[in-house]
């Protein structure tokens, strides 16, 4: 059981790292983006971009109520 | 519209993968380092897919991106595994194959759920978000995994030349990826003056590992605690 108890805790302790790195650098950010694998051009990221929503996640013509308010 | 730099720098970049793959071939590597290797073919084939999409729909074409970020998260997904299997490689004299497996069985499932938290508040394209959030978040999981394993190697003194040239090369990508992703950030007005950089060191990585696959032996041995700076 300690030994499984260990291998959580290295796990979560680089999750948060990680999560905290990724806070700190986007703080002040914009949401830009230029995460990518490989040396492709990076497209123009969802958020910045006027890109109608693809079939497949659109949930009928109604227009989408503002959640949680 | 792509200039002359980007097509020479994503051509350069897919050969330089594809060598990977071939040098590792030569070498009878293959198998040893499958995850790695695996990896660098993914690529090939998303480079080639990517290409394909491109020159039918283009670069701002709602297509591509769709096939841009669904083959990014599903590459940095194998990137994760190709990092574990160095630390499977590095740790192997130890037998603790089966509780690295847990770990990161475990940190892929709790970055998964940790983007999943963050989609799930605030968007209603939920699966794509979901794939370009997890993407994101495991290049910093990926980054600090790097460093720890070169904390590893350092402390318990790992001397294959080969093992420590893909994992310093690894560092370097990963750096160079969070150096970049903080100033576009923290300074949107500079990101037009690095825009080729992580493109570059995409190509960069690739090249290491080819190179080492190529030309350092199995056997070599180097001591990476010298490149250290121990206080005693």
């Amino acid at each position: 059981m300690s030994r499984k108890l260990t291998v959580i805790l290295p796990a979560l302790l680089v999750l948060v790292g990680a999560m905290s790195l990724k806070t700190i650098a986007t703080a002040h950010g914009n949401g830009q983006i230029v995460i990518a694998n490989g040396p492709a051009p990076v497209p123009t990221p969802w958020n910045n971009g006027p890109a109608p929503v693809p079939t497949p996640w659109k949930n009928g013509p109604a227009p989408v109520p503002t959640p949680w308010k | 519209m792509l200039g002359p730099a980007d097509w020479v720098i994503w051509m350069l970049g897919t050969l330089f993968e594809a060598a990977v793959v071939v040098c590792a071939l030569h070498r009878k590597s293959l198998r040893r380092y499958f995850f790695l290797n695996l990896y660098m073919l993914f690529s090939v084939f998303v480079s080639l897919g990517r290409f394909q999409v491109l020159l039918h729909s283009g670069r701002s074409s709602v297509e591509y991106r769709y096939f841009y970020f669904y083959s990014d998260a599903l590459l940095t997904i194998v990137l994760y595994f190709a990092l574990i299997s160095l630390y499977l490689l590095v740790f192997q004299e130890l037998h603790v194959e089966r509780y690295l497996r847990m770990g990161a069985v475990l940190l892929l499932a709790g970055t998964a759920w940790f983007s999943y938290a963050v989609v799930s508040q605030s968007s209603h394209r939920m699966l794509t978000h979901f794939a370009f959030e997890l993407s994101q978040n495991l290049y910093f999981v990926g980054m600090v995994l790097t460093y720890v394993l070169w904390g590893a190697i350092l402390k318990l003194r790992e001397t294959r030349a080969l093992l420590v040239q893909l994992v310093l090369s690894l560092g370097v990508y990963f750096s160079t990826f969070a150096a970049s992703y903080a100033m576009s950030n923290l300074r949107p007005d500079l990101f037009s003056h690095i825009t080729y950089l992580f493109p570059i060191v995409a190509c960069l990585l690739p090249l290491s590992w080819a190179y080492g696959f190529w030309r350092v032996a199995e056997d070599a041995r180097i001591v990476p605690a010298r490149l250290a700076v121990v206080p005693r």
